[in-house]
């Protein structure tokens, strides 16, 4: 009784000035919410998820005669040829090149290679190429699953007739 | 097989370091191989805190190419292994941190674990660090500033494909305006790995002819005690809790004395 009597005078006496930021707390709780990178079944909801996860405005994935494997806009036709064509060439004079960076008005174009793929990549701001290549990896493990998806699917449409 | 683990905070300040550096103490003296890498290769001071600030031969002269990364590991206190960064401004600029990632492969096979003490913000450094370990574990304090910061260095890590194991929370001192150890798990979704007490001799470890660590100079202090549960829960071991006792009125006042 006697040490819980100091105790309460303990805390009486000990000077905290504090008080906890409630409005923060709550702010940052809901914080990771708003930045879910759950990945679905739909592959195009899934590019659309890995575009604001890596903070890209858009990606091109295609072979090095320029046809596109993917691409998360509508108007990539035209960047496919002329980007890996100039990929070709920079990689044709400079060898050990990793990326090629390109400064436009508003953005950048970033361009690189990975497993036989060319990755067009547009943004706000460069990105490293450890960042590039975060990206690309993810990208090609979705096309990864969404092949065996679409592999899967054509099995059961074969297999019903 | 070996757990490469970058302890990182986005907030400066933070107590990385420290926590670096009596991690890497703590899970020796559990019987493991540890090799500490001072990933930040701009403002280093690993090599301050553990008391070996004349290396010849650092991880900028590495990752330049210049020398073997053999050549620069170092033997630290209690068995670790440590491989340091310049303390000089000359290099850090022509460094390629990049390579951070191929230097830890070529070491992997002679630890079990190996801890990168990355820099503070979310740079090319620290994303370096990311890049090169499979883990990260986060340090922060028990402030909003500090747990915003930690939230963010969070989805960078993950975005880099380093999985975030937890949480440290640093310089508690049990102040009514603190955000708990159970608010800073439900904020970050992550589990807390340890609550470190503010502990004045942590500071004083700085402050000696020789500098070491807190965890060598003083095993029984609170903070020490705490980051030997940090490496036990690391490990996977029973962590024994609230071995840090609470101190009474009586008891607080009498080492009031005791310090005067």
């Amino acid at each position: 009784m006697l040490k819980k009597f100091f105790k309460k005078i303990s805390l009486r006496t000990k000077s905290d000035e504090t008080s906890k930021p409630a409005a923060q707390v709550e702010f940052l709780m809901d914080f990771l919410s708003k930045h879910n990178y759950i990945f679905s079944n739909d592959f195009g909801e899934n590019l659309e998820i890995l575009k604001k996860k890596h903070l890209v405005d858009s990606f091109l994935v295609t072979n090095f005669d320029g046809s596109i494997i993917v691409s998360s806009s509508i108007d990539s036709n035209a960047n496919s040829i002329t980007c890996t064509a100039m990929l070709s060439y920079i990689k044709s004079e400079i060898p050990d090149s990793d990326a090629v960076l390109i400064k436009r008005e508003n953005n950048w174009l970033m361009l690189f290679t990975l497993d036989k793929k060319v990755f067009i990549v547009e943004a706000g701001s460069e990105l490293s190429s450890l960042e590039l290549k975060a990206l690309a990896f993810e990208l090609s493990g979705l096309l990864e699953e969404n092949k065996s998806f679409l592999k899967e699917k054509q099995l059961t449409r074969e297999k019903n007739g | 097989m070996v757990r490469v683990i970058t302890i990182a905070s986005g907030k400066g300040g933070t107590g990385k370091t420290t926590l670096t550096a009596n991690l890497g103490i703590c899970l020796s003296r559990l019987g493991k191989k540890v090799l500490l890498i001072d990933a930040d290769v701009a403002m280093a001071n690993l090599s301050l805190i553990l008391g070996m600030q004349s290396s010849p031969i650092t991880l900028h002269d590495v990752l330049l190419g210049e020398a073997q990364v053999h050549d620069s590991i170092y033997d630290g206190p209690q068995g670790i292994h440590f491989i340091p960064s310049g303390l000089s401004l000359d290099n850090y600029k022509r460094v390629d941190s990049e390579r951070l990632s191929s230097i830890v492969k070529e070491l992997e096979d002679s630890y079990d674990y190996i801890l990168l003490d990355a820099a503070a913000g979310i740079e090319k450094n620290v994303l370096s660090a990311f890049c090169a370990s499979q883990e990260t574990l986060l340090v922060t304090m028990p402030t909003s500033p500090a747990i915003a910061d930690a939230l963010k260095t969070k989805l960078v890590a993950q975005r880099l494909g380093s999985k975030v194991i937890g949480v440290v929370i640093n310089f508690v001192m049990g102040e009514k305006g603190e955000i708990t150890k159970q608010e800073t798990s439900s904020i970050l979704e992550l589990p807390i790995y340890g609550s470190v007490p503010y502990d004045s001799e942590v500071r004083k470890s700085f402050m000696q002819q020789n500098v070491a660590p807190v965890s060598i100079r003083k095993p029984d202090a609170v903070s020490s005690k705490e980051f030997l549960k940090i490496a036990s829960r690391l490990t996977g071991l029973k962590v024994q809790e609230n071995i840090v006792e609470k101190k009474g009125f009586f008891s607080r006042l009498f080492s009031k004395f005791r310090k005067k």
